[in-house]
C-alpha cells in the first residue's frame, strides 16, 4: 500500500523573482523506484524545482512534499530524506576523496563505525573504490561526477536528485553513469535526473517531465510525451514489394494535409508518413489502401522522439512570451 | 612590441572599467586631500624656511608608499591565476603572442594603473609644493621615480606569485606575504638586534637595506631616525635601487620563463598513501614525519565538529604535520624574541623590546588571520560547496562554530609561541607582571577582533579574493588608521580625540599596557578591552544572522 504512494509530491508549485515568473503552477507526483527525466531548456525552471525539493529555495506558493514531509516546513526530514548533487561539484581543496566522503558522513550525523563500512559500499556502488586516496580537486570531470552521487548516497536517501549528472562526461563514462543511476533504481530508489542529454534520458527514464517557461508542458511516459508534445507522427507503412509502392504513395497524398512529408523508399518497401493526422484519420488511411489491393504488411507508428518533443515545447514556451511581451507593449504605449 | 600593446589595452581597459578602479582612486585621492588638509597651516601664516611644506611633504611620502603597498599587490597577483582558471592563458599561449610580450604586457599595464593611483597623489602634492621648501627635481620627481621603482617591484612579485598559486584566494596572501616580508619584516631583525658589530648584527643591518623605508627615509633626511652602524656608512638609496633593479630584472626572467603551458599542465595527484607502502617505507615515514600526512586517516572522531576538522583538512598548511611544523618555527621564533629581550635590556629598557614584541605579533595576527578566516563563507559559496552544506542537518551556529574554533586553535597556536619572551621580560623586571597579563589580554582581544572581522567580511562576498582584499582594508583601518591619528597627537588632533581612537585598536592598549614611548600619558585600559569586546559581540551576532540568513532557503 505504502510502495503506491507517491513519494515526491509536487502541487502548484509557483516562484516569483519579483515581476520574474520561474515556476508557474507546477504540479507533478513521483512513485517509488521511478527515474524521472525532468527537461527543458536554459532557464526553464527545472533547477528552481530542484532547489525548492531539497529546500534551498522556499516557493512562492503551492507545496512540494517528500516522503509526505513538506519541503519548507519539515526541511529535516526531507535533508535525510534526500540525496542531492548540483551541478557543480563542490570540491574542498587538499582533501582526499575518502576524507570529503567522511565529513560529509559525519555531517549527516552517522557513527565513525557505520560511516567508514558506507564510504566503502557506496564507493564500490559508484565503480570509485580506486580513487579513494585521490585528491578531490585532482580527480577529472567524469570522477567528480561519480564521488558526487557517492556522496549523495552516504545517508542511505529515498530520493537522489541529480542535476546534470551526465553533462561533460566522455561516451565511456555516460554508459557507467547510465548503469550507476539503474542500479540505484533497480534499489528501488526514486531518481530524478536533469539533463541536455536526450537520447540519454530517453533511455533511461520511466517517465519524462518537460519544462519550459516556468510551466510544466507534459509529462508521461516517453510515448506519452513525444505524442502529446509533438505535433506529427511517424506512420511506417511495409508492403509485400515495391511493386506498386509509387502508385500507393500518389493514393495518399490527397488524404494527408498538404505539408505532410511522404518519403518512398522503394529498396525497403516502406513508405514513411510524417503528418499531423489523427487515430480516425489513420484508420480511414489504412482501409483506403487495403481496399485499393496494395499488398500492406505492418503499418506502424514509430517512437516518437524525444528531442523533437523538447524543441516543440520550448518553442510553445518561446511563443507565449513573445505573445505576453506583445500584450505588454500597448499597454506601456497607452501609459506613456 | 605590436603584442605588448595589444596586452596592455585589453589588461588595461579592463582596469578602468572596473569599478573597483575608481573606488580605489577615488578613495587615494579622499585619503591625501585629507592629509593635507590635516598638515594645512590654522594661521594663515607660512614660514618662509619651508619646514612645514617638507613636514607635510613627508607625511605625503610615506602615505604614498603605504597605499602602494595595500593596493598594487592586489591586481598582478590575481591577473595570472584568473587567466589560468578563465583558461585565458591557453589561448594567449596558442596564440603569436610572445611569452616576453604577454608578460611585459601585463605588467606595463599593472605599471600604468600604478601611474594613475599616483597621478590621484599629485593635487596633494601640489598644495604641499605651493607650502614651499621643495625642488621639484631634487623631491617630487624623485619620489614619484622612486616610487614607480617599487610599485615595479611590486608588480613582479605579484606575477611571480600568480605563476604558483592556483586560486586567486592564495595569491593574494602570498603577494602580499612576500611584499610584507620584503618591506616591513626586514626592520624587526635590526630592531631586535640592534647596531652591533657581529656578523648577525651587520647581517640584520644588510637585510633592512633591502626595504624601501630606510631608502625613503634617507631621501626625506631622515636617516639618522631608522640607521645605525652599517645603516649611516652605506647609501640606502643606493642599495635599495641596486637591490630592487635586480629583483625586478630576476623575477621578470623567471616569470617569463614560467610564463609556459606548464602552467596549465599540473599533474594530478596520484594518491600516495603509506599504508600500501613496504613495512620499511612505512617505519621511516613514522620517524621521519611523526604525524605522516600520507596516512589513512581514521575519519572523523566522534564529538568532535565536522566542519572544524574539514577546515584544518582543506587548509594548505592545516594538517598536523604543518600545525608541528609551526609549533616549532613559532619555538624558534620565541627563542629569538626571549635572545632579544634578554638583550635588549641592557640597552632600551625591557619596555621597548616589549613594544617590538607586541607590534609584531599584532603583525602576524593582520597578516594572517584575513588568510584563515576571509574564505570562511566566501571560499564555500565560490567553490560551490556552500549549497552542499546547506543540504546537510548541519545547524548554522554548528557550521559556524566550526570555522572559528579551526582559526581560533591557529591563531592560538601563534599567541603561545611568543610567551617565552613575555616570560623573560617579567623574569627581567618582575614588576611588570600585571603589565604582561593586561599585554595578553589586549593581544588575544586583537586576535579575536581580527578573526572577527574577516569572517563577518567573509559573509558579505561570494568571492574570497574580494573578501580577502575588504579584510586586510578594515584591519589595517583598525590598527594602522589609529596610529596615523597618533602620529599627528601634536596637532591638529587634541589627547582627547587621539585617545578616543587609540582605544578602538588593541594594539595601541597593549602598547600603553606596557608603558611603550608616545603611549604612557593615555588610559585605554580597560576603556579598549570594553570597546574591543562589544565590538567582537556585535561581530560575532552580525556574522551569525549572517550565517543563518544564507543557510535558510532563498
Amino acid at each position: 500500500m505504502q510502495n503506491q504512494a507517491p513519494v515526491v509530491e509536487i502541487h502548484e508549485l509557483s516562484k516569483h523573482y519579483g515581476e520574474f515568473v520561474a515556476l508557474d503552477n507546477l504540479s507533478l507526483t513521483l512513485n517509488r523506484g521511478s527515474i524521472l527525466g525532468f527537461i527543458g531548456p536554459n532557464g526553464a525552471g527545472k533547477t528552481t524545482t530542484i532547489r525548492i525539493l531539497v529546500g534551498l529555495s522556499r516557493p512562492t506558493s503551492g507545496y512540494a512534499r517528500i516522503g509526505g514531509s513538506d519541503c519548507v516546513r519539515e526541511l529535516a526530514k526531507v535533508r535525510r530524506l534526500v540525496g542531492y548533487m548540483p551541478d557543480k561539484f563542490g570540491s574542498y581543496d587538499n582533501m582526499r576523496v575518502r576524507e570529503y566522503l567522511d565529513f560529509f558522513g559525519a555531517a549527516f550525523g552517522i557513527s565513525r563505525r557505520e560511516r567508514q563500512k558506507r564510504v566503502a559500499e557506496v564507493l564500490e556502488l559508484t565503480n570509485a573504490t580506486w580513487m579513494q586516496d585521490r585528491y578531490v580537486e585532482s580527480l577529472s570531470h567524469g570522477m567528480q561526477q561519480r564521488v558526487g552521487i557517492a556522496r549523495t548516497l552516504l545517508h542511505n536517501p529515498e530520493v537522489l536528485i541529480l542535476d546534470e549528472p551526465a553533462n561533460g562526461l566522455d561516451p565511456e563514462a555516460r554508459i557507467e553513469m547510465r548503469t550507476i543511476l539503474l542500479r540505484l533504481a533497480a534499489e528501488g530508489r526514486t531518481l530524478i535526473v536533469t539533463s541536455h542529454i536526450l537520447p540519454e534520458l530517453a533511455r533511461i527514464c520511466d517517465r519524462i517531465a518537460i519544462v519550459a517557461g516556468g510551466k510544466l508542458r507534459a509529462v508521461g511516459t516517453l510515448q506519452e510525451v513525444t505524442r502529446e508534445l509533438s505535433q506529427r507522427r511517424t506512420i511506417e507503412i511495409q508492403f509485400l514489394n515495391s511493386a506498386t509502392i509509387a502508385a500507393a504513395a500518389g493514393r495518399l497524398r490527397p488524404m494527408l494535409e498538404h505539408d505532410a512529408e511522404i518519403t518512398v523508399s522503394e529498396t525497403e518497401s516502406i513508405i514513411r508518413c510524417r503528418t499531423a493526422a489523427n487515430d480516425e484519420k489513420l484508420t480511414e488511411l489504412l482501409r483506403h489502401l487495403i481496399s485499393s489491393g496494395d499488398l500492406v504488411s505492418q503499418f506502424r507508428e514509430v517512437a516518437g522522439d524525444l528531442e523533437e518533443a523538447f524543441v516543440s515545447a520550448a518553442r510553445e514556451a518561446e511563443a507565449e512570451r513573445t505573445e505576453k511581451a506583445a500584450a505588454k507593449a500597448p499597454a506601456a504605449e497607452v501609459a506613456r | 612590441m605590436n603584442g605588448c600593446l595589444i596586452i596592455i589595452e585589453r589588461e588595461l581597459l579592463a582596469l578602468l572599467r572596473s569599478g573597483r578602479t575608481l573606488a580605489i582612486l577615488l578613495a587615494v585621492s579622499i585619503a591625501f586631500s585629507f592629509i593635507v588638509f590635516l598638515k594645512w597651516p590654522s594661521s594663515g601664516i607660512v614660514d618662509l624656511d619651508g619646514a612645514k611644506g617638507r613636514e607635510v611633504f613627508a607625511w605625503l611620502t610615506y602615505a604614498m608608499l603605504a597605499a602602494a603597498i595595500l593596493i598594487v599587490p592586489v591586481f598582478p597577483s590575481t591577473s595570472l591565476v584568473t587567466e589560468v582558471r578563465r583558461r585565458t592563458l591557453e589561448l594567449l599561449l596558442n596564440s603569436p603572442l610572445s611569452r616576453t610580450s604577454i608578460y611585459l604586457g601585463k605588467a606595463l599595464a599593472m605599471l600604468g594603473f600604478v601611474m594613475l593611483l599616483l597621478f590621484a597623489t599629485l593635487p596633494a602634492l601640489t598644495c604641499c609644493y605651493l607650502m614651499g621648501g621643495l625642488s621639484f627635481t631634487d623631491d617630487v620627481l624623485k619620489l614619484y621615480l622612486f616610487l614607480t621603482l617599487v610599485s615595479l617591484q611590486l608588480i613582479v612579485i605579484g606575477l611571480l606569485v600568480g605563476t604558483y598559486c592556483r586560486s586567486t584566494e592564495s595569491a593574494l596572501r602570498w603577494s602580499y606575504g612576500v611584499t610584507f616580508a620584503m618591506t616591513i619584516v626586514p626592520w624587526f631583525p635590526d630592531a631586535l638586534f640592534p647596531g652591533g658589530t657581529s656578523p648577525i648584527a651587520q647581517g640584520c643591518q644588510l637585510l633592512k637595506l633591502i626595504s624601501p623605508i630606510p631608502a625613503l627615509m634617507k631621501m626625506l633626511n631622515q636617516s639618522s631616525v631608522g640607521g645605525s652602524g652599517l645603516m649611516e656608512s652605506r647609501d640606502p638609496v643606493l642599495w635599495y635601487v641596486g637591490f630592487a633593479t635586480l629583483f625586478i630584472v630576476v623575477g621578470s626572467v623567471v616569470c617569463i620563463l614560467r610564463l609556459s603551458h606548464s602552467l596549465l599542465d599540473r599533474s594530478r595527484s596520484q594518491g600516495f598513501i603509506t599504508d600500501d607502502q613496504d613495512q620499511w617505507v612505512r617505519a621511516s615515514r613514522r620517524v621521519l614525519f611523526l604525524v605522516d600526512p600520507q596516512r589513512r586517516s581514521a575519519g572523523i572522531p566522534p564529538f568532535v565538529n565536522p566542519v572544524m576538522v574539514k577546515e584544518f583538512q582543506c587548509r594548505q598548511f592545516g594538517r598536523m604535520h604543518w600545525l608541528l611544523r609551526l609549533v616549532a618555527g613559532c619555538a624558534v621564533l620565541s627563542l629569538l624574541l626571549t635572545l632579544a629581550s634578554a638583550q635588549g635590556t641592557e640597552s632600551r629598557g625591557v619596555e621597548y623590546t616589549g613594544a617590538l614584541i607586541i607590534v609584531l605579533q599584532v603583525a602576524l595576527i593582520v597578516l594572517l588571520t584575513p588568510g584563515l578566516a576571509s574564505g570562511m563563507i566566501a571560499g564555500e559559496m565560490e567553490g560551490g560547496s556552500w549549497n552542499l552544506l546547506r543540504v546537510t542537518p548541519l545547524t548554522p551556529g554548528r557550521i559556524l562554530r566550526g570555522k572559528l574554533i579551526s582559526v581560533v586553535l591557529t591563531l592560538a597556536l601563534l599567541l603561545c609561541a611568543t610567551l617565552p619572551g613575555y616570560a623573560v621580560i617579567m623574569l627581567i623586571k618582575p614588576t611588570l607582571q600585571q603589565q604582561v597579563v593586561q599585554v595578553l589580554i589586549c593581544l588575544i582581544l586583537a586576535a579575536v577582533l581580527s578573526m572577527l572581522v574577516s569572517a563577518t567580511v567573509s559573509s558579505f562576498f561570494r568571492k574570497t579574493a574580494v573578501a580577502t582584499t575588504v579584510s586586510y582594508g578594515c584591519l589595517v583601518a583598525i590598527f594602522g588608521g589609529t596610529m596615523l591619528i597618533w602620529m599627528n597627537r601634536e596637532a591638529p588632533f587634541g589627547f582627547g580625540f587621539v585617545q578616543q581612537a587609540l582605544r578602538l585598536n588593541p594594539m595601541a592598549a597593549a602598547l600603553n599596557a606596557m608603558q611603550a614611548a608616545g603611549f604612557e600619558s593615555y588610559d585605554l585600559i580597560p576603556s579598549s578591552w570594553w570597546i574591543t569586546g562589544i565590538t567582537s559581540i556585535v561581530l560575532l551576532v552580525i556574522l551569525y544572522f549572517q550565517t543563518l540568513r544564507l543557510t535558510r532557503p532563498d
